[in-house]
């Protein structure tokens, strides 16, 4: 016994140098193959190449809703594969580049992977308040520099937005990055070509509800957008252009004034005042409606200094004010809304569809059918060629699809399936438009667990990640391969110098090595 | 027993069956489907705002006591609104059925006005080239998933030849003034054409294929035997004899196909692009819509529960043999 005992102490000592354990297994999440294909099949390219470096790797897809309540509300994870998408008022950077703010990694906020920098936390705290654009911009490219080494996070792909019109019937419709063709300017700069003066849009997503303080669903705001007017709007290049707002002037770092065009009217004939723009953001900042809190959030308060100028009164310097706050607020007619007390409470026939916008709310039947009519006392009406907007409801992607070939609709409001795309491609008839996005698919690592809170095994299962071919193979080459968080679409705040962790497994493996890792016998990696 | 103790003890039954029904779906709904606040976090809301939305639906009362307003409403016909339409579920809910059940109602009017005499006369003409020739297409019908025949007639007659609309139940916008008037025009029948056909020949399998069997086993009975014996017709025996004592089973079928009707054909309503509930069950479910998700349930359940019970008490007159006993 006493000879057992010490043969095995002897043994543990000439063990090498120091015994090293297996690195734990890890879950890769990633939604179900029915959800979305291109996610679900990443999930098992990530997983056998982290599998050939060693690490016990297995894939599991969820339910939708199921994987967003454990990444974001639980930060249960190991491992996330899910994706941002890429909405306009998301172009200026400061929302992604929030995502890696470590004092948004509370649960449920948009930091679920914990990254924790204070450098980079003092850089977005910089940038949020230079409104020199060009300084701003260098912060912003600093700020991408930071993290890239660190990769918290690793942006798969950016997903071209393939979608397509009818070209007998309209002309000289531009998409926009991001929106593709569904954008607030197609209608306003398409030119029919056909007998009908109404554009016809068809789409399998239709809005939750069309109440301003209560839809929460970017199909409804697609659609408000065009009826409801609003200080600023973002160019089809995205840069914020004075619209409701004749001139927006900073008065100092934290007060801007607004003055409005003049003549403005509501569809009922009332006048837009200054009233109307105060009423509306008081409104907001009241309500229960929590949707534009953020954007709403730089404001202190609000005040009518004249019959066309509004003063915005900001606790602290805010960069994205002018682009991102004025730009997404719709103008609502006081004359109307302050006698609704409790507005999310409405009832679809209860609510309010009186804007001041180009175009004018016709009507909505669910699930079918929505209209609006060109505004012609708006003042950009004279730009406007079309009659009216259409919006047909279909019950999914295969429907829209028939319907744009048999010439029912003249374009699709919604990416077109793969299989699709060549058909269309065949069709003269149909033009198709490829739009990259700068929203992104992202792999998320857990920052606070093992393995991934080391930093060499998040550089090297990066550099594991062969997302050329995901691009190639996923994608079918529609896509680009993803480097930061700011898309290189969005070329003037992309920082394109940063690390760009090119596919290279001998890299990968010399990157553990030299942080102390090692492989047994059967190839496993261990520490 | 006497009849009326009967119908009580089967109307208690049935609204027992409900309740039990009702419960299930309330607990099954929170404990399987997701938070339906959880979609809201790729809009970019954080934990405190989805806790003001999720207070705004009545998710941060107790689950008893969502439990007991949603009985209590229920009972009244009331079930709340829906959280993603912000409208009262009922008002959606019987408008989607509608269009559902003029649907489904058409086609298995269509499917059994055809399939069960049919099926009497294949039976009539059994073993010969007729016969094979309908059961195989009975079969191939059933067999035929109903996407891809709705698939194949939009692409050939929507499509291909252009006489059908391929998708939703008007031309649009229209106006109508209530569900009749929507319906009772050549506008919605030349719309509903192509999805009732596929409907219909989908079900047109089981009265046919029932029908044509109940009737070979009848053929077996001595009364039909007599009834050659007396000379009559075989017209007279197929049809007045046979037929009638074959409708049994087919009747059953009848009953459990319209109850299930209730939840539509989601492949073909989502196919047609029809406006109809059960397309509306699955984005419910799909986005977690509490209220409108049990209220469709329950509808559905409810449906299938009565027909049955006006099944167990048509039983009584066709077929004398069965008694309340």
């Amino acid at each position: 016994m006493l000879a057992g005992t010490s043969m095995l102490a002897l043994v543990g000592v000439s063990a090498p140098a120091i015994a090293q354990e297996r690195v734990a297994p890890v879950e890769i999440f990633t939604t179900t193959e029915s959800y979305d294909p291109i996610r679900y099949e990443g999930a098992f390219i990530i997983a056998e190449a982290w599998r050939e470096l060693g690490l016990d790797v297995s894939v599991r897809p969820m339910e939708f809703s199921t994987l967003l309540d454990r990444f974001y509300s639980e930060q249960d994870f190991d491992a996330t594969i899910l994706g941002w998408s890429g909405r306009v008022d998301r172009l200026d950077p400061q929302f992604f580049l929030g995502t890696l703010d470590s004092r948004q990694a509370e649960l449920g906020a948009n930091n679920p992977g914990g990254y924790d920098n204070p450098d980079y936390d003092a850089l977005y705290d910089a940038q949020g308040a230079e409104f020199d654009i060009e300084a701003r911009r260098d912060l912003v490219h600093e700020m991408q520099d930071v993290y890239m080494g660190d990769v918290p996070v690793v942006v798969l792909f950016h997903r071209d937005e393939v979608v397509a019109y009818n070209n007998t019937q309209f002309t000289n419709m531009n998409a926009m990055a991001g929106e593709g063709l569904y954008s607030e300017w197609v209608p306003m700069e398409a030119e029919p070509v056909g007998d009908r003066t109404t554009l016809r849009i068809g789409g399998p997503q239709e809005p939750d509800n069309i109440n301003p303080l209560a839809s929460t669903s970017v199909w409804g705001w697609k659609w408000m957008r065009m009826y409801y007017d609003r200080l600023v709007r973002l160019s089809p290049d995205v840069e914020p252009v004075p619209w409701a707002a004749e001139r927006v002037d900073p008065v100092d770092d934290v007060t801007i004034e607004v003055t409005l065009r003049e003549g403005m009217t509501f569809h009922d004939g009332e006048p837009l005042t200054a009233e109307d723009i105060a009423f509306t953001f008081n409104y907001y900042m009241d309500s229960e409606y929590s949707y534009f809190n953020s954007y709403l959030a730089p404001i202190e308060s609000v005040e009518v200094t004249g019959d066309r100028t509004v003063r915005f009164n900001l606790s602290e310097p805010s960069a994205p004010f002018a682009t991102i706050t004025l730009s997404q607020i719709p103008i609502l007619p006081a004359h109307i809304w302050s006698e609704i007390d409790n507005p999310q409470d409405l009832t679809p026939e209860q609510i309010p569809t009186v804007g001041s916008g180009p175009f004018a709310f016709e009507r909505y039947d669910r699930g079918e059918f929505m209209s609006l009519t060109t505004n012609r006392d708006h003042f950009h009406a004279d730009e406007i060629s079309v009659d009216g907007v259409e919006f047909q409801i279909f019950a999914d992607a295969e429907g829209v699809f028939t319907a744009l070939q048999t010439g029912e609709i003249d374009m699709t409001a919604w990416r077109m399936e793969p299989g699709q795309i060549p058909l269309a491609e065949g069709n003269d008839d149909l033009t198709v438009v490829s739009v990259p996005d700068f929203g992104y698919f992202h792999m998320t690592y857990n920052l606070r667990r093992e393995p991934f809170d080391d930093r060499a095994v998040r550089r090297a299962l990066t550099m594991a990640m062969d997302r050329e071919r995901m691009v190639n193979v996923l994608l079918d080459g529609r896509g680009e391969v993803g480097t930061t968080v700011v898309a290189p679409v969005n070329a003037y705040w992309h920082n394109p110098f940063v690390e760009r962790f090119e596919y290279d497994m001998d890299a990968a493996r010399a990157e553990l090595e030299e942080a102390g890792y090692s492989w047994d016998s059967e190839g496993r990696l261990q520490r | 027993m006497t009849r009326r103790t009967y119908l009580i003890k089967r109307v208690i039954q049935a609204i027992f069956s409900l309740w039990i029904i009702a419960t299930i779906l309330f607990f099954l709904f929170r404990m399987g489907l997701p938070d339906p606040t959880a979609a809201l976090i790729t809009e970019g809301l954080n934990a405190e705002q989805r806790a003001a939305v999720r207070a705004q639906f009545g998710l941060e009362d107790p689950l008893w006591r969502q439990y007991v307003l949603f009985l209590t409403n229920a009972v009244q016909g009331e079930f709340g609104t829906s959280f993603s339409y912000r409208a009262p579920v009922s008002e959606i809910v019987w408008e989607r059925l509608g269009n559902t059940m003029i649907l489904m109602l058409a086609a298995i009017v269509l499917a059994y006005g055809i399939g069960v005499p049919l099926g009497a006369w294949l039976s009539w003409r059994r073993g010969s080239r007729t016969d094979t020739v309908g059961i195989f297409v009975g079969l191939m019908f059933r067999s035929a998933p109903m996407f891809w025949t709705g698939m194949i007639a939009i692409l050939v007659f929507g499509v291909g030849l252009s006489i059908f609309p391929t998708s939703g139940m008007r031309t649009l916008p229209y106006d109508a003034d209530g569900f009749l008037d929507k319906i009772f025009t050549l506008d919605f029948l030349w719309h509903a054409i192509l999805p009732v056909l596929i409907v219909a020949l989908y079900y047109l399998g089981s009265p046919l294929l029932i029908m044509r069997n109940t009737m070979l086993e009848v053929y077996g009975e001595d009364f039909i035997e007599m009834a050659r014996a007396k000379g009559l017709p075989e017209r007279d025996i197929l049809y007045k004899h046979a037929a009638r004592n074959a409708l049994l089973p087919v009747v059953t079928q009848l009953a459990v196909t319209i109850g299930l009707a209730a939840g539509g054909q989601v492949v073909v309503e989502v196919v047609f692009s029809w406006p109809g509930l059960g397309r509306e069950i699955l984005n419910a479910v799909r986005t977690s819509d509490f209220p409108l998700a049990q209220a469709s349930f329950l509808i559905m359940a409810a449906f299938v529960i009565t027909l049955n019970l006006l099944v167990d008490i048509l039983y009584t007159t066709l077929d004398p043999r069965v008694s309340f006993r």
